[in-house]
Protein backbone atom coordinates (compact mmCIF):
# COMPACT_ATOMS: atom_id res chain seq x y z
CA UNK A 1 0.00 0.00 0.00
CA UNK A 2 1.57 3.25 -1.03
CA UNK A 3 0.20 6.71 -1.08
CA UNK A 4 1.32 8.81 -3.96
CA UNK A 5 2.75 12.11 -2.91
CA UNK A 6 3.68 13.87 -6.04
CA UNK A 7 4.71 17.35 -5.02
CA UNK A 8 3.39 19.91 -7.48
CA UNK A 9 6.12 21.53 -9.43
CA UNK A 10 6.80 25.07 -8.46
CA UNK A 11 8.39 27.40 -10.86
CA UNK A 12 9.57 29.86 -8.29
CA UNK A 13 10.06 28.23 -4.95
CA UNK A 14 9.99 30.77 -2.17
CA UNK A 15 7.73 33.15 -4.01
CA UNK A 16 4.59 32.11 -2.21
CA UNK A 17 5.73 30.91 1.17
CA UNK A 18 2.26 31.13 2.71
CA UNK A 19 0.86 28.49 0.43
CA UNK A 20 -0.02 25.43 2.51
CA UNK A 21 1.72 22.24 1.55
CA UNK A 22 -0.43 20.04 -0.66
CA UNK A 23 -2.51 17.83 1.51
CA UNK A 24 -2.09 14.12 1.13
CA UNK A 25 -5.40 12.59 0.29
CA UNK A 26 -5.27 9.20 1.92
CA UNK A 27 -7.80 6.67 0.82
CA UNK A 28 -10.40 6.50 3.65
CA UNK A 29 -10.58 2.76 3.21
CA UNK A 30 -6.88 2.55 3.83
CA UNK A 31 -7.27 4.74 6.93
CA UNK A 32 -9.85 2.42 8.37
CA UNK A 33 -7.44 -0.50 8.19
CA UNK A 34 -4.59 1.33 9.86
CA UNK A 35 -5.55 0.38 13.42
CA UNK A 36 -6.05 -3.34 12.74
CA UNK A 37 -2.90 -3.33 10.61
CA UNK A 38 -0.93 -1.95 13.55
CA UNK A 39 -2.30 -4.67 15.83
CA UNK A 40 -1.60 -7.33 13.22
CA UNK A 41 1.96 -6.16 12.74
CA UNK A 42 2.56 -6.57 16.47
CA UNK A 43 1.31 -10.15 16.30
CA UNK A 44 3.43 -10.84 13.22
CA UNK A 45 6.47 -9.45 15.02
CA UNK A 46 5.72 -11.54 18.10
CA UNK A 47 5.29 -14.78 16.15
CA UNK A 48 8.27 -14.01 13.92
CA UNK A 49 10.47 -13.09 16.88
CA UNK A 50 9.46 -16.26 18.64
CA UNK A 51 10.30 -18.33 15.59
CA UNK A 52 13.72 -16.67 15.28
CA UNK A 53 14.37 -17.35 18.96
CA UNK A 54 13.23 -20.98 18.64
CA UNK A 55 15.44 -21.57 15.61
CA UNK A 56 18.51 -19.96 17.12
CA UNK A 57 18.17 -21.71 20.48
CA UNK A 58 17.25 -25.04 18.98
CA UNK A 59 15.98 -26.35 22.32
CA UNK A 60 13.07 -28.59 23.26
CA UNK A 61 12.13 -25.93 25.82
CA UNK A 62 11.39 -23.40 23.10
CA UNK A 63 9.30 -25.12 20.46
CA UNK A 64 8.91 -23.49 17.09
CA UNK A 65 5.78 -21.88 15.78
CA UNK A 66 5.11 -24.86 13.55
CA UNK A 67 5.12 -27.22 16.55
CA UNK A 68 2.81 -24.98 18.55
CA UNK A 69 0.55 -24.68 15.53
CA UNK A 70 0.41 -28.44 15.18
CA UNK A 71 -0.51 -28.73 18.88
CA UNK A 72 -3.27 -26.17 18.44
CA UNK A 73 -4.69 -28.14 15.54
CA UNK A 74 -4.46 -31.35 17.57
CA UNK A 75 -6.27 -29.76 20.53
CA UNK A 76 -9.01 -28.34 18.33
CA UNK A 77 -9.62 -31.84 17.05
CA UNK A 78 -10.02 -33.36 20.49
CA UNK A 79 -13.41 -33.49 22.22
CA UNK A 80 -11.66 -33.11 25.57
CA UNK A 81 -10.59 -29.59 24.60
CA UNK A 82 -14.19 -28.44 24.36
CA UNK A 83 -15.34 -30.17 27.53
CA UNK A 84 -12.40 -28.74 29.49
CA UNK A 85 -13.10 -25.29 28.19
CA UNK A 86 -16.80 -25.70 29.05
CA UNK A 87 -16.04 -26.89 32.57
CA UNK A 88 -13.67 -24.00 33.21
CA UNK A 89 -16.12 -21.52 31.80
CA UNK A 90 -18.91 -22.91 33.97
CA UNK A 91 -16.79 -22.57 37.12
CA UNK A 92 -15.89 -19.01 36.27
CA UNK A 93 -19.49 -18.15 35.47
CA UNK A 94 -20.78 -19.55 38.78
CA UNK A 95 -18.05 -17.93 40.84
CA UNK A 96 -18.41 -14.65 39.06
CA UNK A 97 -22.20 -14.65 39.52
CA UNK A 98 -21.73 -15.26 43.24
CA UNK A 99 -19.19 -12.44 43.47
CA UNK A 100 -21.43 -10.14 41.46
CA UNK A 101 -24.47 -10.57 43.70
CA UNK A 102 -22.43 -10.21 46.88
CA UNK A 103 -20.57 -7.19 45.53
CA UNK A 104 -23.80 -5.54 44.47
CA UNK A 105 -25.24 -5.65 47.99
CA UNK A 106 -22.02 -4.88 49.82
CA UNK A 107 -21.00 -2.15 47.38
CA UNK A 108 -24.35 -0.37 47.57
CA UNK A 109 -24.38 -0.71 51.37
CA UNK A 110 -20.90 0.79 51.53
CA UNK A 111 -21.93 3.71 49.37
CA UNK A 112 -25.08 4.34 51.36
CA UNK A 113 -23.97 3.93 54.95
CA UNK A 114 -20.71 5.19 56.44
CA UNK A 115 -20.93 2.45 59.06
CA UNK A 116 -21.17 -0.26 56.42
CA UNK A 117 -18.27 1.35 54.57
CA UNK A 118 -16.13 1.24 57.71
CA UNK A 119 -17.13 -2.35 58.31
CA UNK A 120 -16.43 -3.70 54.83
CA UNK A 121 -13.45 -1.51 53.96
CA UNK A 122 -10.86 -3.81 55.59
CA UNK A 123 -12.44 -6.82 53.91
CA UNK A 124 -12.17 -5.21 50.49
CA UNK A 125 -8.62 -4.07 51.12
CA UNK A 126 -7.53 -7.48 52.34
CA UNK A 127 -9.31 -9.11 49.43
CA UNK A 128 -7.57 -6.84 46.95
CA UNK A 129 -4.12 -7.46 48.34
CA UNK A 130 -4.27 -11.24 48.86
CA UNK A 131 -2.75 -12.82 45.74
CA UNK A 132 -4.97 -15.03 43.62
CA UNK A 133 -2.48 -17.84 44.15
CA UNK A 134 -3.20 -17.80 47.89
CA UNK A 135 -6.95 -17.96 47.32
CA UNK A 136 -6.39 -20.87 44.98
CA UNK A 137 -4.27 -22.76 47.53
CA UNK A 138 -6.63 -22.05 50.42
CA UNK A 139 -9.68 -23.13 48.46
CA UNK A 140 -7.99 -26.37 47.42
CA UNK A 141 -7.11 -27.02 51.08
CA UNK A 142 -10.56 -26.16 52.42
CA UNK A 143 -12.93 -27.40 49.75
CA UNK A 144 -10.97 -30.19 48.07
CA UNK A 145 -12.18 -31.38 44.70
CA UNK A 146 -15.80 -30.27 45.01
CA UNK A 147 -17.29 -27.75 42.61
CA UNK A 148 -17.37 -25.26 45.47
CA UNK A 149 -13.58 -25.03 45.42
CA UNK A 150 -13.11 -23.31 42.06
CA UNK A 151 -16.33 -21.35 42.48
CA UNK A 152 -15.21 -19.93 45.82
CA UNK A 153 -11.74 -19.17 44.54
CA UNK A 154 -13.14 -17.23 41.61
CA UNK A 155 -15.66 -15.43 43.82
CA UNK A 156 -13.08 -14.50 46.44
CA UNK A 157 -10.61 -13.16 43.95
CA UNK A 158 -13.00 -11.15 41.82
CA UNK A 159 -15.45 -9.85 44.47
CA UNK A 160 -13.17 -7.20 46.02
CA UNK A 161 -12.51 -5.43 42.71
CA UNK A 162 -16.19 -5.59 41.82
CA UNK A 163 -17.22 -4.31 45.24
CA UNK A 164 -14.85 -1.39 45.00
CA UNK A 165 -16.14 -0.21 41.64
CA UNK A 166 -19.77 -0.69 42.66
CA UNK A 167 -19.09 1.31 45.83
CA UNK A 168 -17.59 4.11 43.77
CA UNK A 169 -20.50 3.97 41.33
CA UNK A 170 -22.93 4.17 44.23
CA UNK A 171 -21.34 7.36 45.46
CA UNK A 172 -21.83 8.84 42.02
CA UNK A 173 -25.53 7.89 41.86
CA UNK A 174 -27.84 10.85 41.63
CA UNK A 175 -29.18 11.66 45.12
CA UNK A 176 -32.08 13.52 43.55
CA UNK A 177 -33.33 10.33 41.91
CA UNK A 178 -33.07 8.52 45.23
CA UNK A 179 -35.24 11.20 46.81
CA UNK A 180 -37.72 10.80 43.99
CA UNK A 181 -37.80 7.03 44.50
CA UNK A 182 -38.34 7.56 48.22
CA UNK A 183 -41.21 9.99 47.71
CA UNK A 184 -42.95 7.67 45.25
CA UNK A 185 -42.30 4.67 47.50
CA UNK A 186 -40.52 2.52 44.93
CA UNK A 187 -40.32 -1.12 45.90
CA UNK A 188 -36.92 -2.63 46.67
CA UNK A 189 -37.09 -4.46 43.36
CA UNK A 190 -37.80 -1.30 41.38
CA UNK A 191 -35.08 0.56 43.21
CA UNK A 192 -32.55 -2.12 42.32
CA UNK A 193 -33.73 -2.90 38.81
CA UNK A 194 -34.66 0.55 37.61
CA UNK A 195 -32.53 2.92 39.63
CA UNK A 196 -29.40 1.32 41.03
CA UNK A 197 -28.55 -1.08 38.20
CA UNK A 198 -28.86 1.46 35.37
CA UNK A 199 -26.96 4.17 37.18
CA UNK A 200 -24.32 1.67 38.26
CA UNK A 201 -23.99 0.19 34.77
CA UNK A 202 -20.74 1.96 33.85
CA UNK A 203 -19.16 0.98 37.16
CA UNK A 204 -20.48 -2.56 36.82
CA UNK A 205 -18.93 -3.05 33.40
CA UNK A 206 -15.62 -1.59 34.53
CA UNK A 207 -15.64 -3.83 37.60
CA UNK A 208 -16.72 -6.87 35.60
CA UNK A 209 -13.79 -6.46 33.21
CA UNK A 210 -11.35 -6.25 36.09
CA UNK A 211 -13.01 -9.05 38.07
CA UNK A 212 -13.14 -11.39 35.09
CA UNK A 213 -9.49 -10.84 34.25
CA UNK A 214 -8.66 -11.85 37.82
CA UNK A 215 -11.03 -14.80 37.63
CA UNK A 216 -9.36 -16.26 34.51
CA UNK A 217 -6.03 -16.20 36.28
CA UNK A 218 -7.15 -17.80 39.51
CA UNK A 219 -9.28 -20.52 37.90
CA UNK A 220 -6.30 -21.92 36.04
CA UNK A 221 -4.30 -22.02 39.28
CA UNK A 222 -7.08 -23.83 41.13
CA UNK A 223 -7.41 -26.35 38.36
CA UNK A 224 -3.67 -26.95 38.32
CA UNK A 225 -3.56 -27.56 42.06
CA UNK A 226 -6.74 -29.34 42.82
CA UNK A 227 -8.88 -30.33 39.87
CA UNK A 228 -8.78 -33.19 37.42
CA UNK A 229 -10.67 -31.37 34.67
CA UNK A 230 -10.64 -27.97 33.12
CA UNK A 231 -8.10 -25.88 31.26
CA UNK A 232 -5.70 -25.69 34.22
CA UNK A 233 -5.70 -29.47 34.72
CA UNK A 234 -4.98 -29.99 31.04
CA UNK A 235 -2.15 -27.47 31.10
CA UNK A 236 -0.81 -29.32 34.13
CA UNK A 237 -1.04 -32.58 32.17
CA UNK A 238 0.96 -31.17 29.27
CA UNK A 239 3.45 -29.81 31.78
CA UNK A 240 3.84 -33.23 33.39
CA UNK A 241 4.38 -34.77 29.95
CA UNK A 242 7.06 -32.12 29.33
CA UNK A 243 5.18 -31.00 26.26
CA UNK A 244 6.05 -27.29 26.14
CA UNK A 245 4.29 -26.85 22.81
CA UNK A 246 1.13 -28.27 24.40
CA UNK A 247 1.30 -25.80 27.31
CA UNK A 248 1.74 -22.93 24.89
CA UNK A 249 -1.03 -24.15 22.61
CA UNK A 250 -3.44 -24.32 25.55
CA UNK A 251 -2.41 -20.87 26.70
CA UNK A 252 -2.93 -19.34 23.29
CA UNK A 253 -6.33 -20.95 22.80
CA UNK A 254 -7.55 -20.16 26.30
CA UNK A 255 -6.52 -16.52 26.04
CA UNK A 256 -8.17 -16.27 22.64
CA UNK A 257 -11.47 -17.77 23.74
CA UNK A 258 -11.64 -15.69 26.92
CA UNK A 259 -10.81 -12.48 25.09
CA UNK A 260 -13.54 -13.24 22.56
CA UNK A 261 -16.05 -13.94 25.33
CA UNK A 262 -15.11 -10.85 27.24
CA UNK A 263 -15.27 -8.50 24.29
CA UNK A 264 -18.19 -10.18 22.61
CA UNK A 265 -20.37 -10.66 25.66
CA UNK A 266 -19.49 -7.63 27.77
CA UNK A 267 -19.39 -5.25 24.84
CA UNK A 268 -22.76 -6.48 23.67
CA UNK A 269 -24.30 -6.07 27.11
CA UNK A 270 -22.76 -2.66 27.53
CA UNK A 271 -24.17 -1.47 24.24
CA UNK A 272 -27.57 -2.77 25.26
CA UNK A 273 -27.44 -1.02 28.62
CA UNK A 274 -26.47 2.22 26.93
CA UNK A 275 -29.20 2.28 24.31
CA UNK A 276 -30.92 5.30 25.84
CA UNK A 277 -27.63 7.19 25.72
CA UNK A 278 -27.21 6.64 22.01
CA UNK A 279 -30.58 8.09 21.28
CA UNK A 280 -29.71 11.19 23.26
CA UNK A 281 -26.37 11.75 21.59
CA UNK A 282 -27.98 12.63 18.29
CA UNK B 1 -62.17 12.43 51.45
CA UNK B 2 -60.31 15.04 53.41
CA UNK B 3 -56.59 15.10 53.35
CA UNK B 4 -54.67 17.59 55.42
CA UNK B 5 -51.10 18.60 55.98
CA UNK B 6 -50.20 19.64 59.49
CA UNK B 7 -46.99 20.96 60.95
CA UNK B 8 -47.23 21.20 64.70
CA UNK B 9 -44.59 23.19 66.62
CA UNK B 10 -41.86 22.03 64.30
CA UNK B 11 -38.23 22.75 65.06
CA UNK B 12 -35.38 22.12 62.64
CA UNK B 13 -31.79 23.21 62.77
CA UNK B 14 -28.68 22.55 60.75
CA UNK B 15 -25.11 22.51 61.95
CA UNK B 16 -22.50 23.85 59.60
CA UNK B 17 -19.91 21.28 58.66
CA UNK B 18 -17.06 23.78 58.80
CA UNK B 19 -17.78 26.24 61.57
CA UNK B 20 -20.00 23.96 63.67
CA UNK B 21 -22.49 26.80 64.06
CA UNK B 22 -26.07 25.76 64.54
CA UNK B 23 -28.66 27.51 62.41
CA UNK B 24 -32.22 27.30 63.62
CA UNK B 25 -34.26 27.23 60.45
CA UNK B 26 -37.56 26.56 62.20
CA UNK B 27 -38.57 26.94 65.80
CA UNK B 28 -42.03 26.24 67.08
CA UNK B 29 -43.42 26.55 63.55
CA UNK B 30 -47.01 25.52 62.96
CA UNK B 31 -49.01 25.39 59.77
CA UNK B 32 -52.17 23.64 58.71
CA UNK B 33 -53.23 23.13 55.12
CA UNK B 34 -56.97 22.58 55.07
CA UNK B 35 -58.63 19.95 52.88
CA UNK B 36 -58.78 21.08 49.28
CA UNK B 37 -56.39 23.93 49.88
CA UNK B 38 -53.26 24.82 47.91
CA UNK B 39 -50.87 26.89 50.00
CA UNK B 40 -47.97 28.74 48.42
CA UNK B 41 -44.81 29.56 50.34
CA UNK B 42 -42.77 32.46 49.08
CA UNK B 43 -39.69 34.06 50.56
CA UNK B 44 -36.07 34.81 49.95
CA UNK B 45 -33.63 31.99 49.24
CA UNK B 46 -32.47 30.19 52.33
CA UNK B 47 -35.53 30.86 54.47
CA UNK B 48 -36.26 27.16 54.67
CA UNK B 49 -39.09 26.75 52.18
CA UNK B 50 -37.61 23.69 50.61
CA UNK B 51 -36.67 22.26 54.01
CA UNK B 52 -40.29 22.57 55.01
CA UNK B 53 -41.41 20.78 51.87
CA UNK B 54 -38.85 18.05 52.39
CA UNK B 55 -40.14 17.47 55.91
CA UNK B 56 -43.67 17.02 54.58
CA UNK B 57 -42.33 14.67 51.90
CA UNK B 58 -40.52 12.62 54.53
CA UNK B 59 -37.12 13.37 53.04
CA UNK B 60 -36.06 15.13 56.25
CA UNK B 61 -37.19 14.74 59.81
CA UNK B 62 -38.04 17.61 62.11
CA UNK B 63 -35.87 17.83 65.24
CA UNK B 64 -38.90 18.57 67.37
CA UNK B 65 -42.62 18.71 66.79
CA UNK B 66 -44.69 16.78 64.33
CA UNK B 67 -45.33 16.76 60.61
CA UNK B 68 -48.36 14.94 59.37
CA UNK B 69 -49.64 14.44 55.85
CA UNK B 70 -52.78 12.40 56.04
CA UNK B 71 -55.42 11.39 53.61
CA UNK B 72 -58.41 9.18 54.06
CA UNK B 73 -59.78 6.30 52.10
CA UNK B 74 -57.79 4.53 49.45
CA UNK B 75 -55.44 7.38 48.67
CA UNK B 76 -54.17 7.44 52.20
CA UNK B 77 -51.07 9.57 52.38
CA UNK B 78 -50.24 9.15 48.72
CA UNK B 79 -47.78 11.81 47.73
CA UNK B 80 -47.23 13.42 44.35
CA UNK B 81 -44.16 15.59 44.11
CA UNK B 82 -42.94 17.83 41.30
CA UNK B 83 -39.37 18.94 41.86
CA UNK B 84 -37.55 21.81 40.23
CA UNK B 85 -35.83 19.31 37.94
CA UNK B 86 -37.94 16.60 36.29
CA UNK B 87 -36.02 13.81 38.05
CA UNK B 88 -36.97 11.19 35.50
CA UNK B 89 -35.19 7.88 35.02
CA UNK B 90 -33.41 8.63 31.75
CA UNK B 91 -33.00 4.96 30.86
CA UNK B 92 -36.74 4.27 30.92
CA UNK B 93 -39.28 5.40 28.38
CA UNK B 94 -41.60 8.24 29.31
CA UNK B 95 -44.45 5.79 29.80
CA UNK B 96 -42.36 3.49 31.98
CA UNK B 97 -41.44 6.47 34.15
CA UNK B 98 -45.11 7.05 34.92
CA UNK B 99 -45.90 3.33 35.17
CA UNK B 100 -43.30 2.77 37.83
CA UNK B 101 -44.89 5.44 40.04
CA UNK B 102 -48.31 3.90 39.49
CA UNK B 103 -47.05 0.43 40.33
CA UNK B 104 -45.34 1.72 43.46
CA UNK B 105 -48.61 3.34 44.55
CA UNK B 106 -50.41 0.04 44.07
CA UNK B 107 -52.37 1.32 41.08
CA UNK B 108 -52.89 -0.05 37.60
CA UNK B 109 -49.88 0.82 35.41
CA UNK B 110 -52.31 1.00 32.50
CA UNK B 111 -53.35 4.43 33.75
CA UNK B 112 -50.07 5.87 32.50
CA UNK B 113 -51.34 6.59 28.99
CA UNK B 114 -54.26 8.52 30.37
CA UNK B 115 -51.94 10.58 32.58
CA UNK B 116 -49.69 11.39 29.61
CA UNK B 117 -52.72 12.37 27.57
CA UNK B 118 -53.73 14.77 30.34
CA UNK B 119 -50.47 16.65 29.97
CA UNK B 120 -50.55 16.56 26.17
CA UNK B 121 -47.81 13.99 25.71
CA UNK B 122 -49.78 10.98 24.52
CA UNK B 123 -47.53 10.60 21.49
CA UNK B 124 -44.32 10.58 23.49
CA UNK B 125 -44.90 7.48 25.62
CA UNK B 126 -42.26 5.38 23.87
CA UNK B 127 -39.60 8.08 23.75
CA UNK B 128 -36.71 8.37 26.14
CA UNK B 129 -36.82 11.50 28.32
CA UNK B 130 -33.53 12.72 26.89
CA UNK B 131 -35.10 13.49 23.52
CA UNK B 132 -37.80 15.68 25.05
CA UNK B 133 -37.49 19.40 25.65
CA UNK B 134 -37.16 20.78 29.17
CA UNK B 135 -40.82 21.76 29.25
CA UNK B 136 -41.94 18.36 28.02
CA UNK B 137 -39.84 16.60 30.62
CA UNK B 138 -41.41 18.70 33.33
CA UNK B 139 -44.80 17.77 31.92
CA UNK B 140 -43.88 14.12 32.39
CA UNK B 141 -42.98 14.92 35.99
CA UNK B 142 -46.39 16.57 36.43
CA UNK B 143 -48.08 13.58 34.81
CA UNK B 144 -46.26 11.24 37.19
CA UNK B 145 -47.29 13.29 40.22
CA UNK B 146 -50.98 13.41 39.30
CA UNK B 147 -51.20 9.92 37.79
CA UNK B 148 -51.11 8.32 41.22
CA UNK B 149 -54.16 10.29 42.36
CA UNK B 150 -52.26 11.78 45.28
CA UNK B 151 -53.84 12.97 48.50
CA UNK B 152 -51.05 15.49 48.91
CA UNK B 153 -49.28 17.35 46.11
CA UNK B 154 -45.95 19.01 46.80
CA UNK B 155 -44.51 21.40 44.25
CA UNK B 156 -40.94 22.53 44.77
CA UNK B 157 -40.34 25.46 42.41
CA UNK B 158 -41.79 23.29 39.68
CA UNK B 159 -41.51 25.75 36.80
CA UNK B 160 -38.65 28.01 37.75
CA UNK B 161 -36.19 26.27 35.42
CA UNK B 162 -38.42 26.89 32.40
CA UNK B 163 -38.74 29.88 30.14
CA UNK B 164 -41.60 32.32 30.71
CA UNK B 165 -44.01 31.00 28.09
CA UNK B 166 -43.44 27.33 28.83
CA UNK B 167 -43.85 28.06 32.52
CA UNK B 168 -47.11 29.85 31.89
CA UNK B 169 -48.50 26.96 29.86
CA UNK B 170 -47.57 24.52 32.57
CA UNK B 171 -49.16 26.68 35.26
CA UNK B 172 -52.40 26.62 33.31
CA UNK B 173 -52.07 22.86 32.95
CA UNK B 174 -51.45 22.50 36.67
CA UNK B 175 -54.51 24.58 37.48
CA UNK B 176 -56.56 22.32 35.25
CA UNK B 177 -55.27 19.16 36.94
CA UNK B 178 -55.70 20.71 40.38
CA UNK B 179 -59.39 21.53 39.92
CA UNK B 180 -60.30 17.99 38.86
CA UNK B 181 -59.95 16.52 42.33
CA UNK B 182 -59.89 17.84 45.82
CA UNK B 183 -56.42 17.46 47.29
CA UNK B 184 -54.14 19.41 49.55
CA UNK B 185 -51.07 21.02 48.17
CA UNK B 186 -47.97 22.96 49.11
CA UNK B 187 -46.21 25.07 46.53
CA UNK B 188 -42.77 26.51 47.11
CA UNK B 189 -41.88 29.19 44.63
CA UNK B 190 -39.72 32.22 44.01
CA UNK B 191 -42.32 33.72 41.76
CA UNK B 192 -45.04 35.78 43.50
CA UNK B 193 -47.06 35.71 40.28
CA UNK B 194 -47.04 31.92 40.26
CA UNK B 195 -47.99 31.79 43.93
CA UNK B 196 -50.92 34.17 43.50
CA UNK B 197 -52.13 32.50 40.32
CA UNK B 198 -52.15 28.95 41.66
CA UNK B 199 -52.70 29.10 45.40
CA UNK B 200 -55.63 29.63 47.75
CA UNK B 201 -53.36 31.11 50.36
CA UNK B 202 -49.94 32.74 50.02
CA UNK B 203 -47.58 32.75 52.98
CA UNK B 204 -44.55 34.99 53.01
CA UNK B 205 -41.74 33.44 55.04
CA UNK B 206 -38.86 35.44 56.43
CA UNK B 207 -36.30 35.53 59.19
CA UNK B 208 -34.29 32.95 61.04
CA UNK B 209 -35.92 31.00 62.52
CA UNK B 210 -38.50 31.41 59.78
CA UNK B 211 -41.91 32.83 60.54
CA UNK B 212 -44.91 33.73 58.43
CA UNK B 213 -44.62 37.50 58.12
CA UNK B 214 -47.57 37.97 55.77
CA UNK B 215 -50.51 35.90 54.75
CA UNK B 216 -52.85 36.50 51.83
CA UNK B 217 -56.02 34.72 50.87
CA UNK B 218 -56.66 34.40 47.17
CA UNK B 219 -60.40 34.13 46.78
CA UNK B 220 -60.56 34.45 43.00
CA UNK B 221 -62.54 31.51 41.63
CA UNK B 222 -60.90 28.99 39.31
CA UNK B 223 -60.21 28.75 36.45
CA UNK B 224 -58.16 31.89 36.83
CA UNK B 225 -56.34 33.77 34.11
CA UNK B 226 -52.86 35.18 34.62
CA UNK B 227 -54.12 38.60 33.47
CA UNK B 228 -56.77 38.88 36.19
CA UNK B 229 -56.39 42.44 37.62
CA UNK B 230 -57.34 41.28 41.09
CA UNK B 231 -54.54 38.71 41.04
CA UNK B 232 -52.13 41.28 39.68
CA UNK B 233 -52.93 43.62 42.55
CA UNK B 234 -52.24 40.86 45.04
CA UNK B 235 -49.06 39.96 43.19
CA UNK B 236 -47.83 43.55 43.64
CA UNK B 237 -48.44 43.41 47.35
CA UNK B 238 -46.53 40.14 47.70
CA UNK B 239 -43.65 41.59 45.70
CA UNK B 240 -43.62 44.62 47.98
CA UNK B 241 -43.35 42.32 51.00
CA UNK B 242 -40.43 40.51 49.51
CA UNK B 243 -38.46 43.60 48.52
Amino acid sequence: MSVQTQAPERKNPGQRPHRPPPRRRADPRALRWRGPAAAASFLVLLVGGWQVMALSMDSVLVPGVDQIGAEIVRLLGEPRFYSDLGVTFQRVALGFALAFVAALFVGIAMGRSPLARRFFEPAVLIGLTVPGLVWALLCVIWFGVDLINPVMAVALSSAPALTLSIYQGTRATDAQLLEMAHVYRFSTYDRLRNLWLPSLAPALFGGARLGLSLAWKVIVLVEIFGMSSGVGASINGEFAAQNVAGVLAWTVLFALVMALLEYGLLQGLENRAGRWRKVSSV
Amino acid sequence: MSATVELHRVGKSFTGVRDQRTEHVFEDFSLTVEPGELVALVGASGTGKTTLLHMVAGLERPDTGEVRATGTGDMDGRLGVVFQQPRLLDWLSVRANVEIALRSAGLDPGLADRALEDVGLSEYGDKYPSVLSGGQRQRVAVARAFAIDPAVVLLDEPFSALDELTGRRLRLLLQDLWTRQSRVGLLVTHSPAEAVFLADRVLVLAGRPATVVHEYRVDAPRPRTPEDPELFDLHRRVVADLL
